[in-house]
């Protein structure tokens, strides 16, 4: 797995247009919100600005990055040649998303840093954030599988993944801003509405950490939802 | 089955849907030998590859590579190579890592300077595979194939787009794994490829085994033939000898020598020259027309 892995990393730090999509633009996007931090703390929280910042990194980076490699991956018929080898499909996939998934963690660790240090204040439960974070991560991590089964090339990935991409920010605009007081099941059970949730008492504090954590049910259900649609559809070879 | 197979089908059945591609094909291919698996268009013969390399799951019947499930890769692939028909390499990463990744995912050890040195792309190690030639990338493909020297090596339609050279240095290193004990399992189009360098050849039609033996048994069904024109004037030729469209004759025979003999003595007796004068064993071309003509006949 860590030779694909490390071949992964190569050939991200190689082509420019992956470079830019994955690395810079969410970078850009976060320097935006921290900029204009008060603005939508005003309208939401300041966690409800943490909470942007994380699934536009899970969204941007990690979840797109994932659909356009595993299409381009395949449609170059390079998944075809690794399966030809020793290694099994879960090394395959986990050895191809790994150098992003790595890299959108350490971005959201460094801009949240960053927001931190802007803002005069941490998370009051990092805890809980980071389990948060993370549960969040897998979760498009597992859809990014799911869509790219229903993805033919990295152009068509432009189309596929925008959807939810655009889909998990609003559901994360909508719960940081109007919070779970009303409509509190649809919400959570929304992509990303239990995440933002939990992101959001994680910052701004005023949930105990043993009450929340039941919160984390919805988004790993998503987790097993996209697992399975990746197992019912996920292709290994181009459509003929 | 024998310590020596190396390969073992047995009643193999690949279905998709209510089409069988594989129809109750049985074979086995011993240790060191290099088994062709032919075939007219649409006969199975990718089905079976797919599901002997542990591609595919077969729909019935039982199926033993080394030993094992073909389809545990884990076990099987570091013993085995697979160089296939259509596959692709990472545009941006170079011959050298495509090499090494691949040859390191396969699970033997070799060195990556001594697999591109045998296929010629030594000075191509730090080009990107996005750069190379057709060509070159296929010679890539068969270099990551012999990786690590497999105990078994499967080349699917290894030499096309390969040059005359790419194609000799292939098959001399095919021979050197050969002789090192390296079992081969070769498809091809290229039927003069199969008739000098198999053992042994499965020839399919529809989905089984229309013909399956040496070269020189599935040749045996089919005479051979004499062909040769005769200068105006000349006497009628032996009544063996059929016109043709072109105006020349042919003579099939089982007993070539035989005839071609007479043929020569009847020329030299009449004073006649034969002109184009062409006596050929059964080639495999024959075996595989003769199955076409079944085929519209029935």
């Amino acid at each position: 797995m860590l030779p694909l892995a490390q071949a992964e990393l190569v050939q991200l730090f190689r082509n420019r247009s992956v470079l830019v999509t994955s690395l810079l633009m969410p970078v850009a996007v976060a320097v935006f919100f921290i900029s204009y931090r008060d603005v939508f703390t005003r309208i939401g929280s300041i966690g409800y600005v943490a909470a942007v910042l994380v699934f536009t990194i899970a969204a941007f980076n990690l979840y797109a990055t994932t659909v356009t490699t595993l299409a381009a991956r395949r449609q170059g018929l390079f998944l075809k040649r690794l399966r030809s080898t020793a290694a099994s499909d879960a090394t395959i996939l986990t050895g191809l998303v790994l150098p992003v998934g790595a890299i959108a963690l350490v971005q959201i660790a460094l801009i949240l840093g960053v927001f931190a240090a802007a803002s005069g204040g941490g998370p009051v439960d990092a805890v809980l954030l980071v389990a948060a974070t993370l549960a969040a991560f897998a979760m498009m991590l597992a859809l990014g599988i799911a869509t790219a089964g229903v993805t033919n090339s990295p152009e068509h990935a432009q189309v596929t993944a925008l959807p939810l991409s655009i889909g998990v920010i609003a559901v994360a605009s909508w719960v940081g801003i109007t919070g779970t007081e009303s409509m509190a099941l649809l919400k959570r059970l929304l992509p990303g509405g239990a995440a933002t949730e939990l992101i959001v008492a994680a910052w701004d504090g005023g949930a105990a950490l043993t009450g929340s954590l039941p919160l984390l049910a919805p988004t790993l259900a998503w987790v097993l939802v996209a697992v399975a649609v990746a197992a019912k559809m996920f292709r290994w070879e181009p459509r003929r | 089955m024998s310590t020596n197979t190396v390969i073992d089908v047995e009643g193999l059945d690949v279905a998709y849907g209510d089409f069988h591609a594989v129809k109750d094909l049985s074979f086995h291919i011993e240790r060191g030998e290099l088994y062709a698996l032919l075939g007219t268009n649409g006969a199975g013969k990718t089905s079976t590859l797919e599901v002997v390399e542990g591609h595919r799951q077969a729909t019935s019947g039982t199926v033993r590579v080394l030993g094992s499930d073909p389809a545990d890769r884990s076990v099987v692939r570091p013993r085995v190579g697979i160089m296939l028909q259509e596959s692709g390499f990472s545009a941006d990463l170079t011959v050298a890592e495509s090499a090494r990744l691949i040859g390191r995912l396969s699970g033997r050890e070799d060195s990556v300077e001594r697999v591109l040195g045998l296929v010629d792309l030594g000075h191509k190690a730090d080009t990107r595979t996005g750069q190379l030639s057709g060509g070159e990338r296929r010679r890539l493909d068969f270099a990551t194939a012999v990786y690590g020297n497999p105990e078994l090596l499967f080349l699917d339609e290894p030499t096309t787009g390969l040059d005359i050279a790419s194609r000799d240095s292939l098959w001399a290193t095919v021979q050197r794994l050969r002789d090192e004990g390296t079992t081969v399992v070769l498809t091809t189009h290229y039927l003069e490829e199969a008739q000098q360098r198999a053992d042994r050849i499965g020839l399919m039609h529809r989905g089984t085994f229309r013909h399956q033996g040496t070269v020189a048994e599935l040749t045996r069904s089919l005479p051979a033939s004499i062909q040769f024109s005769l200068p105006r004037h000349a006497p009628a030729p032996p009544t063996s000898s059929v016109p043709q469209a072109d105006a020349s004759y042919a003579i099939e025979t089982f007993e070539l020598q035989r005839d071609l003999k007479q043929l020569l003595d009847w020329a030299d007796t009449h004073g006649v020259e034969l002109e184009g004068l062409s006596a050929a064993p059964t080639r495999l071309d024959d075996v595989f027309r003769a199955i076409g003509a079944d085929s519209t006949a029935s």
